[in-house]
């Protein structure tokens, strides 16, 4: 059997049915090398606190459903090892900055509504060829990396957790959606940033920005919030003073003949496996 | 394009005012240093009227006063704004900001019209 390692788990608990206040649990366990905070949790769970609430999903860092205060830092449960935190006494608390539900769960509706309010998608001037598309619009590799980081974004929300802005002022966007505004602006497809300029250009928009930049810390698929902040008051400016982007900058669409003779042109050789 | 525009010339404010402001250090604080002339004599109520009714210097008084007045007002309506605010009470705030904007710019302007045409 591999080395263990005793370590206390300290756990806020807060079930609304019961509780006025949210209160700390301790639980002791033995955690070998590699074991997650997810799964020290699952194991708590399992033999010691079979009440413990949690929100999670995948367990490989992509559904960006996990996200705990581990050691006061916002995190992915299912990203952290025990032992990398390097503490005998490994603290697990809901994220900060929302409403809490139950025990580990944030209440993340914010998260989304906020998302949603800068319209997080293409927003072309041929409608038509959006709701009926005859081709692709084609992007090349620069325009491409223009936004590439922001959409590795998994909406866990431990940006906004970390977010001192949002701490104090609830209605600020902050970094995920403005990130995601600045990801889908400047993408060549898109010309919506008038749409968008609604719930951007207001007060609890980018200028709000502390420019702390722990949202950048805290994020577990390394996207700068922070830089896109900085990007996008930038591209605001620029349109504010008659030098934004006019139009979508793709504006010819490719038939979906030629993208699949594209596609077969660079296709790998059949595979040759016999047995 | 209200909040970028607010913001725009809270920014260009900055030189605006490093400028003036300088000009204004060169000339009442640092004269030894760059007209050969005492402090005393930079200070006195002759030579301030003297420097107040010249064209440039009301110009560039007016210019520094509106600068440097949006630039700590709207910092400090973004102070204020961050508070959990209502709605209502978030548009007192801005009301409330451009008003004390609004009559200390009418003194100021005031002063300086008044040492321009003494």
């Amino acid at each position: 059997m591999a080395d263990t390692k005793l370590i206390t788990f300290k756990i806020r608990r807060y079930d609304p049915d019961k509780d006025t206040t949210p209160h700390w649990e301790e639980h002791k366990l033995n955690v070998p090398d590699g074991m997650t905070v997810l799964e020290a949790l699952h194991e708590i769970k399992a033999e010691q606190a079979p009440t413990l609430a949690w929100r999670s999903s995948c367990r490989m860092g992509v559904c960006g459903s996990c996200g705990m205060f581990v050691n006061d830092l916002p995190m992915l449960a299912c990203q952290t090892q025990v032992l990398h935190l390097g503490t005998d006494v490994v603290t697990v608390a809901p994220l900060p900055n929302y409403e809490n539900v139950k025990d580990l769960v944030p209440n993340l509706e914010p998260l989304i509504e906020k998302h949603a309010a800068i319209k997080p998608f293409i927003i072309h001037t041929n409608s038509k060829e959006i709701e009926e598309p005859t081709g692709e619009f084609i992007q090349s590799v620069e325009q491409r990396d223009e936004y590439s980081q922001f959409t590795f974004c998994i909406k866990c929300g431990l940006c906004l957790a970390a977010c001192p802005t949002v701490a104090t002022d609830p209605l600020f966007l902050g970094p995920q959606a403005l990130a995601q505004a600045y990801r889908y602006t400047v993408d060549s497809r898109d010309c919506g940033l008038k749409e968008r300029l609604v719930a951007i250009d207001a007060f609890h928009g980018p200028y709000q920005c502390h420019m702390a930049g722990a949202c950048s810390q805290a994020c577990p698929k390394g996207v700068d919030p922070a830089f896109g902040i900085q990007l996008l008051k930038r591209t605001l400016v620029l349109d504010s003073i008659g030098f934004g982007k006019k139009e979508s900058h793709v504006s010819k669409v490719m038939p979906l003949a030629d993208v699949v003779a594209q596609i077969e042109e660079f296709a790998p050789p059949p595979r040759t496996v016999t047995k | 394009m209200r909040e970028t525009r607010f913001w725009t010339w809270h920014l260009l404010a900055i030189p605006v005012i490093l400028v003036l402001l300088g000009l204004h250090f060169a000339v009442q604080h640092y004269a030894p240093v760059f007209y050969g002339v005492s402090v005393e004599e930079a200070r006195s109520f002759e030579a301030m009227i003297a420097r107040g009714k010249d064209m440039t210097q009301f110009v560039l008084y007016i210019l520094l006063l509106v600068a440097g007045l949006y630039h700590g007002l709207y910092g400090l309506r973004g102070i204020i704004r961050e508070l959990p605010l209502s709605a209502a009470l978030a548009r007192a705030v801005d009301w409330g900001v451009f008003m004390v904007g609004v009559v200390i710019f009418l003194l100021g302007a005031y002063v300086t019209w008044w040492t321009f045409s003494f």
